[in-house]
């Protein structure tokens, strides 16, 4: 079609798109006009008078045919032109860069790989496109994965890089030519661009230049057949024994319909495997994975799905995370009002979890308290923490039946910063005094609650009460606390609705905008009357809000088995998710955990002293030990944007596990340590969605004026290039008179003149 | 002659089966506590005046678990509270050519009087204030995790009882043992605790358990006579129980289930802490192993 159409138009789509129509001869439009119309207007009233044997529409007809032919005549005469900037030839440059990762590896439905298209291009010598480029520019080559840099000659390239920075390579190139006349860049690669930062930034100084940028796109549009373990969402760090639901992203093209087994594994050992059925073309599925890592300290997981038949892409069939399995014991302070059974069976429901250490402080009498689990005879000595140092020292804050006015107003304030500030997991309980009951309206404490108060119910006269069967909604289904340690939803809540009824007497039905219920209760034909669980953020930490006052009836109830552990899981996984992420107040980080060798790490320190209050004038030193075993000690400095922060760099040399531990101090005294992992390993981050990206290509294309091509239209390329091209330019005139379609055109109408004459019979 | 003294000897044999002996604890009309004393010398138990409203004469000593109030007729009171002085309702107890009341001794008096209190010593706890007796064979039992039974020399559990009392205490229930005295009465006990717990182990609490010292500080282990000889001043002990004990029965996790109050009458010093006559010392002890055997079964 293109090819017809450039025959009758002589030039190609390109040149009238870029070009500006106008007339050679010398003479003005206007003048040109008035001549046009000396000669038509005797024609048509000649023809006007004319007597014969003719109607008026023959008569229309004909004239009509016969201006068109004058009409066509006299355009030919005046010379019409188009008017191209091109660029002079060898006068500007053209910078090639070619994208040189891992990805270009992959072969496509030709059998071959998307760099033999570069090999046979510009390797060979008297490649056609090679030399018409050459002819009118200079051609500079460069290679660019991760890095750009100058190339030589194209057998360099190796196609090893771990990824591919597209935006930095064109800024890297465009840089790096300036200052000699720049008509274009020329891209070659797959497009699939892994940096992570939104391309749109690297535009804008190419933008700004003019320069416009022609991509050549390599590779199939679509990876087929293929599957691909696209996510795992994982938290960094979780406690030894925790039970954990994995959420595995698996997206696939050509295996529709096919359950594939995702296995999970720990340094080489299996530790889970479950089935998981793709759906349909190019949509991902989330297959959920329950997994418990049984032994602490930095586990790299690997999750695999087994390579399929007729894969080209194999590696990103698996991905390796590194998780921090952390042996500690976590403090939580228990603090109960009155003697409650509750506290008892939560007690004995986590005696048996090492890393919980529920510590307890019961008011058994006004002004007398038992202490449990305390670590020495100090603590909690004159009862509930009067001081913020002393309260943040625990991850978590379990209230039971208090009421509001045992706690002082900066008691309360400071309960509320323990969340706030500090980041640390509150759980409030039922009770004769929580909630409403225990005049906690309007406090400090209840705007941090996860649920209303004000139910018309708190002020009627004598004591609410209500016996609630519980049943989880839609998120309780799957999340870690109400999962009850199964990962079927139907499970679960087959679980939850055979527990016999607790009861309240804290009427709370509604949660605040933000809020998660997880729980509801109510009769058999309707459970969701009252709120049983529910949750929110705030500030840094969370709020949870249990409003019953017996769920130790799930263990005590006649219609409960005594080997049932449902109370001891229900009660274990939820004090774990309360201090899950709770803050330390040295926390370090590094951008991510997996890096690759000879890559630098960015460390990144938050620091805080005992009330959690961001440190500015710390002194920060990572100590970190390498596989081989070697340690360096890399010191870190305030990052001045920011409170609390310190940044540092250092560079890893082999592949392997690093460990760092940092340590902060403030003069003499050291405000806390921490330990963050990593894994050097080589990056197999291009094979994942590997596909050539026809739609990053062509936006880079059409922002910055230049064209996109496959390997099939990149015939055209050296003549775009001339064309729309920045650089030295110089003004060309083509003629538009020997178009074949005027040529047509003018046969055309005078054969149709005459043949309409012929058939009226008027010749 | 013969005659004469077979008929005297007769009616020895009768009046001695029948009549009341100087060791058995008479039922509660005997003695009628003085309440209009006060005690200056024993503060800490505080005003008598409430244990008169709760209405002391009331009796109803059933003379075993088939006639025990149920447990639903209690649930019917309206919003359940959080602490039932339980007490098991356990069968046997009437054997023999003596009346024992079994597991109703002094029973609801005492009940009333320890949780009248109680409701001063512990005073947020949410103690429902009347007597609540249950079977153990009654399902209901395990919605009640404090249990009290005494007199248990003449205990006879049925085989639901055992298995109800099996599962309530390995579920995570607490048992206080109390006033039966010496060695038939111990090894009656034993063998029915066996029967229920079978191969657990019956110790000695030493006296750094935290039962010691959960709400009171004790230091020593007193005999509690029951209030007859209490308030005679004679000897503590009944038959050979000479030496108070404290004993516990732990589960597998090495959680106290039962504590066993051996050779010592709790129940009576809670039952006449305010009579004048009863020497305040061993009402003082019974109140703190009292209180602290509840604080200690609602926190472990």
């Amino acid at each position: 079609m293109q090819a017809f159409m450039e025959f009758l138009f002589k030039y190609r789509l390109l040149l009238f798109q870029e070009g500006d129509f106008a007339f050679e001869s010398p003479w003005p439009t206007m003048v040109v006009l008035g001549v046009v119309a000396a000669l038509a207007v005797p024609a048509i009233l000649t023809y006007g008078a004319a007597r014969g044997d003719t109607q008026p529409l023959d008569r229309m007809v004909m004239a009509g045919l016969r201006l068109g032919v004058v009409g066509v005549l006299v355009f030919i005469l005046f010379q019409p032109i188009l008017v191209l900037t091109s660029v002079v030839p060898q006068r500007n440059f053209v910078g090639i860069l070619i994208d040189d990762s891992q990805s270009m590896r992959i072969t496509g439905n030709d059998g071959l790989p998307r760099s033999a298209f570069i090999e046979s291009t510009f390797g060979s010598e008297g490649s056609e496109l090679m030399s018409a480029l050459a002819e009118k520019f200079s051609l500079r080559f460069f290679r660019f994965s991760r890095e750009t840099s100058r190339l030589g000659d194209v057998s360099e390239l190796e196609y090893v890089g771990t990824a591919t920075e597209l935006g930095e390579a064109m800024v890297r190139v465009q840089e790096e030519l300036t200052g000699v006349p720049l008509s274009g860049l020329i891209v070659l690669s797959d497009g699939a661009d892994n940096s992570g930062e939104p391309l749109a930034e690297s535009l804008l100084p190419l933008q700004a230049a003019n320069i416009p940028v022609y991509t050549v796109g390599l590779g199939d549009e679509v990876l087929s057949p293929d599957v691909q373990v696209s996510r795992v969402e994982i938290p960094r760090t979780v406690l030894v024994g925790t039970s954990l639901v994995v959420d595995v992203i698996v997206s696939h093209r050509g295996y529709a319909g096919r359950t594939v087994p995702l296995i999970v594994e720990d340094g080489g050992q299996v530790i889970a495997t479950e089935d998981v059925a793709l759906g349909e073309d190019g949509e991902p599925v989330v297959a959920r994975v329950r997994l418990e890592v049984a032994e602490s300290g930095p586990r790299l997981l690997s999750f695999r799905v087994p390579v399929q038949d007729g894969e080209p892409v194999e590696q990103n069939n698996a991905r390796e995370v590194l998780i921090d399995v952390a042996d500690e014991s976590e403090k939580i302070l228990y603090f109960e009002g009155e003697p409650r059974w509750e506290l008892k069976f939560v007690r004995r429901a986590v005696a048996d979890d090492e890393n919980l250490q529920v510590v307890v402080l019961q008011r058994t009498a006004a002004g007398k308290f038992l202490r449990l689990e305390v670590d020495d005879a100090e603590e909690l000595a004159a009862g509930f923490p009067k001081t913020r140092e002393e309260l943040f020292k625990y991850r978590g804050l379990v209230l039971g039946s208090v009421e509001a006015s045992f706690f002082t107003h900066d008691q309360l304030n400071m309960i509320v910063d323990f969340v706030s500030q500090r980041g640390g997991g509150l759980l409030l309980l039922g009770g004769r005094n929580s909630f409403a009951q225990g005049g906690y309206e309007g406090t400090s404490l209840a705007e941090a609650m996860p649920v209303f108060l004000d139910d018309e119910r708190n002020t009627e006269a004598g004591t609410y009460f209500d016996e609630l069967l519980v049943s989880p909604t839609r998120t309780g289904l799957t999340h870690p606390a109400t999962q009850l340690g199964r990962d079927d939803s139907e499970g679960i809540r087959e679980l939850w609705e055979s527990l016999p009824a607790v009861t309240t007497l804290n009427p709370i039905t509604r949660i605040k905008p933000g809020a998660t219920s997880l729980l509801t209760g109510g009769t058999d034909q309707d459970r969701s009357r009252q709120i049983v669980l529910a949750y929110h953020r705030y500030g840094r930490g969370k709020v949870i809000a249990l409003p019953v006052q017996d769920t130790w009836i799930w263990q005590m109830h006649a219609d409960i088995a005594l080997e049932d552990q449902t109370h001891e899981t229900f009660w274990r996984q939820l004090l774990r998710w309360l201090i899950d992420g709770v803050p330390d107040p040295v926390g370090a980080q590094s951008e991510s955990e997996v890096v690759e060798p000879g890559q630098v790490v960015n460390l990144t320190v938050e620091v805080g002293d005992s009330a959690y209050l961001e440190v500015n004038d710390g002194s920060v030193v990572a100590t970190v030990l390498g596989p081989a075993g070697d340690s360096i000690t890399v010191p870190l400095d305030w990052a001045v944007d920011e409170d609390g922060r310190y940044d540092g760099t250092f560079t890893t040399t082999q592949a392997g596990l690093y460990e760092v531990s940092v340590q902060a101090s403030r003069g003499a005294d050291t405000l806390g340590t921490a330990i963050t992992f990593m894994n050097a390993a080589p990056s197999v981050a291009e094979y994942f969605d590997a596909s050539m990206r026809g739609t990053t290509l062509r936006r880079v294309a059409e922002e910055t004026g230049g064209r996109f091509y496959t390997p099939e239209t990149i015939a055209d390329l050296p003549e775009d290039i001339s064309l729309t091209g920045a650089g030295v330019t110089l003004t060309e005139e083509r003629d538009l008179w020997d178009m074949p379609i005027l040529l047509i055109l003018l046969l055309g109408l005078m054969g149709a003149e005459w043949g309409y004459r012929r058939t009226r019979g008027l010749i | 002659m013969r005659a004469l003294l077979f008929s005297v000897s007769a009616v020895a044999l009768a009046f001695l089966t029948t009549a009341p002996g100087p060791w058995h604890e008479g039922s509660s009309e005997e003695r009628v506590p003085n309440a209009d004393a006060r005690l200056e010398h024993a503060p800490f138990l505080g005003p008598v005046a409430a244990s008169e409203a709760l209405g002391l004469r009331g009796l109803s000593a059933a003379a075993d678990g088939a006639t025990a109030p149920t447990a639903a007729a209690q649930e019917a009171r309206g919003v359940p509270r959080e602490f039932y002085f339980t007490r098991a309702a356990y069968s046997g107890g009437g054997r023999g050519f003596r009346r024992r009341q079994g597991w109703s001794t002094d029973y609801p008096k005492a009940d009333q009087i320890f949780l009248s209190f109680i409701d001063r010593l512990l005073s947020n706890l949410d103690a429902y204030e009347r007597e609540h007796p249950i079977r153990l064979d009654d399902p209901e039992v395990r919605r009640f995790p404090y249990l009290y039974a005494l007199e248990v020399g003449g205990m006879y559990l049925t085989q639901p009882e055992i298995d109800g009392l099996r599962d309530y205490l390995l579920a995570g229930g607490f048992l206080v043992i109390d006033d039966f005295w010496g060695s038939r009465e111990w090894a009656n006990f034993e063998y029915q605790i066996q029967l229920v717990l079978p191969g657990y182990e019956i110790v000695d609490l030493p006296l750094d358990h935290p039962i010691f010292t959960t709400f009171y500080e004790i230091d020593e282990i007193m005999q509690i006579p029951n209030v007859n000889q209490g308030v005679r001043g004679g000897p503590t002990h009944e038959r050979d129980g000479y030496v108070p004990m404290v004993k516990g029965i732990h589960d597998e996790n090495g959680r106290l289930m039962v504590v066993i109050n051996w050779n010592t009458d709790l129940g009576d010093a809670w039952e006449w802490a305010d009579d004048p006559y009863y020497p305040i010392k061993y009402s003082t002890y019974a109140y703190e192993m009292g209180v602290n055997m509840i604080v200690y079964a609602m926190s472990h």
